[in-house]
């Protein structure tokens, strides 16, 4: 399937890596859906020490191709620039740290968690997926003075309804991570789901690699990106990329309240592009070349709240001797939250964006 | 004095004034570029850095000075017409107050009209940064980014048309001669990139085989000196910066007793064979130096000294003052006492062992 030239978007990966679980160093689940879907579309598949899911996938030959044979000139044809697609598989969620002697579970926060959406949540535990919630007190009990007042992360546990340690163990055992117990559902354009960041990139980049790209394409779906952006570290060194492009689940801007000029970006008017995060100044060419691309195929887009979040492209563009790298986000509600919102027309306009990107990138990066 | 290092009054208002922000340095990059044609072949890199090879027997060395320059990014033109900033860099936001500041430079970006998101168009614009004065001059010790804007003067229908998000600002500033004191802008670290460039103009008799980085993004975190070291690999790297009077710990440095040399700081201890051709260079050429202890705060050191497997890495800091608002201050002895140090350095031969890291 073909949308405005590009690969069409893969919403049924989006809805299964979306429901999987995947928290920071465990994304195991995540990456075989990947594996499963990438194995047959793909020139090598490997999963790199760090955990992150490497494919290679070579360009068309141009020759014997009907159409324009862009470069093609013998051997010695210029294939383009070899990019580095970049979306990471974990998201934020919680890991099991203590079994108290009542039953109840200790935890950690893994990745940015706000601690007030905590109490009162259901999570899932492991890969079994073990129901737990977030033990808080009922109104009735909580004093008047307390009631205003946010219960700090350390002060709260998980309850998976044992009664004693013996019993809590057997069913759970430190260190299992927990995630947010959400489905993923279709709301006319909008799509509700966990995770968005970061499976809404990883579903616009498997969606890319559904044909063979116009340029070398390295596809990395990253491993501890909420942690520290460990994962793309290490797999930039590897892959060592002419150029890269980061692909996100960003935050939308939207706030009940706010004056118009605060709340961008907005779910639902197309990729967001970033010029400068906390972990990145995005090279000024290569955002030239993205813009450029969505001009001339008329995919809306808008930019990112320059100064805040950090993403895998800061650590991917000071890797080795420097790598050229941007960031291309699908503008999410409620992210690191129970449930996030997107536009899967924005899903499908960041795959249009990209893919053309890469063809203009072929043309025109030297 | 010598003749040749008189260069420094025109090389310095020039590189001063040249716009490069982090990240976006296409303004200073060309300025370097003219200031060392015929030194060597010269080209850049993926982040931006400028590297200039100017090969010669002996231990491969590196010397950088980072060129970018403090800079801001627009967040927002808010509902007034003033345009929102959050700031790229170090440079606290009080200093930014008072500051005129250029947007886009030569190769920045605007919106097309009408409308917020990316476009081609690009113009340059100016605007005097502000910020929202307490009622309560009491509420004013700390002033956070989020009050600070910047005035273009275009009116709130033009400046929400002609400023996009994302623009990038600078400091625009030449520097100016009072007596001995060089005031401007962006003299962190425009002193270090005029200096290296005087001494590498009248330096005769390398003993080294020299690679020379305007390194980029420094301000970010050293971003540039980190990749280019990794890139060239040297036996022995020399950082030049600023250090500003009252950073140093136990020994304050001061303006016009030399240039200082690096013993902490932040993430970075010199290597003992760096540390030792600096001082050799400095006793032969009969400059005078300071110590710098700085706990907080570092420069591109930190980076280069901990590339590849270790680089060994000295820290040559002019002293320069803070006045408080956008201008520092640096002393015009001290820049020529530098240049002689640099000159120094490529003219001595670096003993150290190579591996010795």
């Amino acid at each position: 399937m073909s949308v405005n030239g590009a690969p069409a978007f893969h919403e049924s990966l989006l809805e299964a890596i979306s429901n999987a679980p995947g928290v920071s160093g465990g994304e195991e689940a995540v990456r075989a859906i990947l594996a499963e879907y990438a194995r047959d579309k793909v020139d090598s598949l490997e999963v790199d020490p760090m955990g992150s899911l490497v494919a290679r996938i070579e360009p068309a030959t141009r020759r014997g191709r009907s159409g324009r044979r862009n470069g093609a000139r013998g051997s010695g044809a210029k294939k383009g620039p070899h990019v580095m697609l970049c979306a990471h598989m974990d998201e934020v969620g919680l890991m099991v740290t203590a079994v108290e002697k009542e039953g109840r579970l200790r935890f950690r926060r893994v990745g940015g968690i706000d601690p007030r959406i905590l109490p009162g949540q259901v999570f899932r535990l492991g890969i079994e997926g073990t129901r737990a919630v977030v033990g808080a007190l009922p109104p009735h009990l909580v004093p008047r003075t307390e009631r205003d007042k946010v219960t700090a992360a350390d002060d709260l546990y998980l309850d998976i309804g044992a009664r004693s340690r013996e019993e809590a163990e057997e069913r759970v055992p430190v260190g299992s991570y927990a995630v947010f117990d959400t489905t993923y559902e279709a709301w006319g354009t909008t799509r509700k789901g966990k995770a968005f960041d970061d499976r809404a990139g990883c579903a616009v980049l498997a969606s890319l690699i559904q044909r063979r790209p116009p340029v070398p394409v390295t596809a990395v779906w990253s491993v501890q990106e909420e942690v520290g952006l460990r994962g793309a570290a290490a797999a930039a060194r590897r892959v060592q990329p002419d150029l890269a492009i980061v692909l996100e689940g960003t935050a939308s801007g939207e706030s009940p309240g706010a004056p118009p000029d605060e709340q961008y970006p907005y779910m639902g008017r197309g990729p967001a592009l970033t010029v400068q995060d906390r972990s990145l100044m995005v090279h000024a060419r290569l955002l030239d070349a993205i813009e450029d691309t969505a001009r001339r195929h008329r995919v809306p887009t808008q930019w990112k709240r320059p100064g805040v979040g950090g993403t895998d492209a800061g650590r991917i563009a000071i890797s080795g001797s420097g790598v050229p790298s941007a960031v291309v986000s699908v503008v999410c509600r409620y992210i690191h939250a129970p449930a996030a919102f997107l536009d899967v027309r924005d899903a499908q306009r960041a795959v249009t964006l990209v893919w053309h990107t890469l063809e203009t990138l072929r043309k025109e990066w030297p | 004095m010598s003749p040749r290092t008189s260069h420094l009054d025109s090389l310095l208002p020039a590189l001063s004034e040249a716009y490069g922000p982090p990240g976006r340095e296409a303004g200073i990059r060309a300025a370097l570029k003219r200031a060392i044609r015929g030194l060597g072949p010269a080209g850049e890199d993926a982040l931006g850095n400028v590297h200039l090879h100017i090969p010669g027997k002996g231990a491969r060395l590196l010397l950088t000075a980072h060129m970018d320059a403090p800079g801001v990014i627009v967040t927002r033109v808010d509902s007034s017409g003033l345009v929102r900033l959050s700031i790229l860099g170090p440079m606290a936001a009080a200093d930014w107050i008072g500051a005129v500041v250029s947007l886009n430079g030569s190769g920045g970006r605007a919106s097309r009209a009408g409308g917020g998101g990316p476009s081609k168009e690009k113009s340059a614009s100016l605007g005097v940064v502000g910020w929202d004065r307490p009622k309560d001059m009491k509420d004013s010790r700390e002033i956070e980014p989020e009050a600070l804007y910047l005035e273009t003067g275009l009116g709130t229908k033009q400046a929400v048309r002609r400023i996009a998000v994302g623009a990038v600002g600078a400091i625009q500033d030449r520097a100016e001669k009072l007596g001995d004191l060089w005031c401007g802008g962006n003299l962190d670290n425009r002193a270090g990139c005029a200096v290296l460039v005087a001494a590498l103009q009248g330096a005769r008799g390398l003993r080294n085989d020299l690679h020379v980085v305007f390194s980029a993004q420094s301000d970010l975190g050293a971003r540039g000196a980190a990749t280019s070291a990794f890139g060239i690999d040297p036996d022995v790297a020399v950082v030049l910066d600023v250090a500003f009077v009252g950073e140093s710990k136990g020994g304050d440095i001061a303006l016009g007793k030399g240039p200082c040399l690096g013993l902490k700081e932040e993430g970075f201890l010199p290597h003992p064979a760096a540390l030792d051709l600096a001082k050799r260079a400095a006793k032969a050429a009969g400059v005078p130096h300071q110590w710098l202890i700085r706990e907080s705060g570092g420069s591109d050191a930190r980076a280069v000294r901990a590339a590849r497997s270790g680089v060994p890495t000295a820290l040559v800091a002019i002293p320069a003052r803070k006045t408080g608002g956008p201008r520092v201050l640096v002393n015009a002895n001290d820049l020529e006492q530098t240049v002689k140090l640099v000159r120094g350095i490529v003219t001595t031969p670096y003993t150290g062992e190579k591996g010795s890291r």
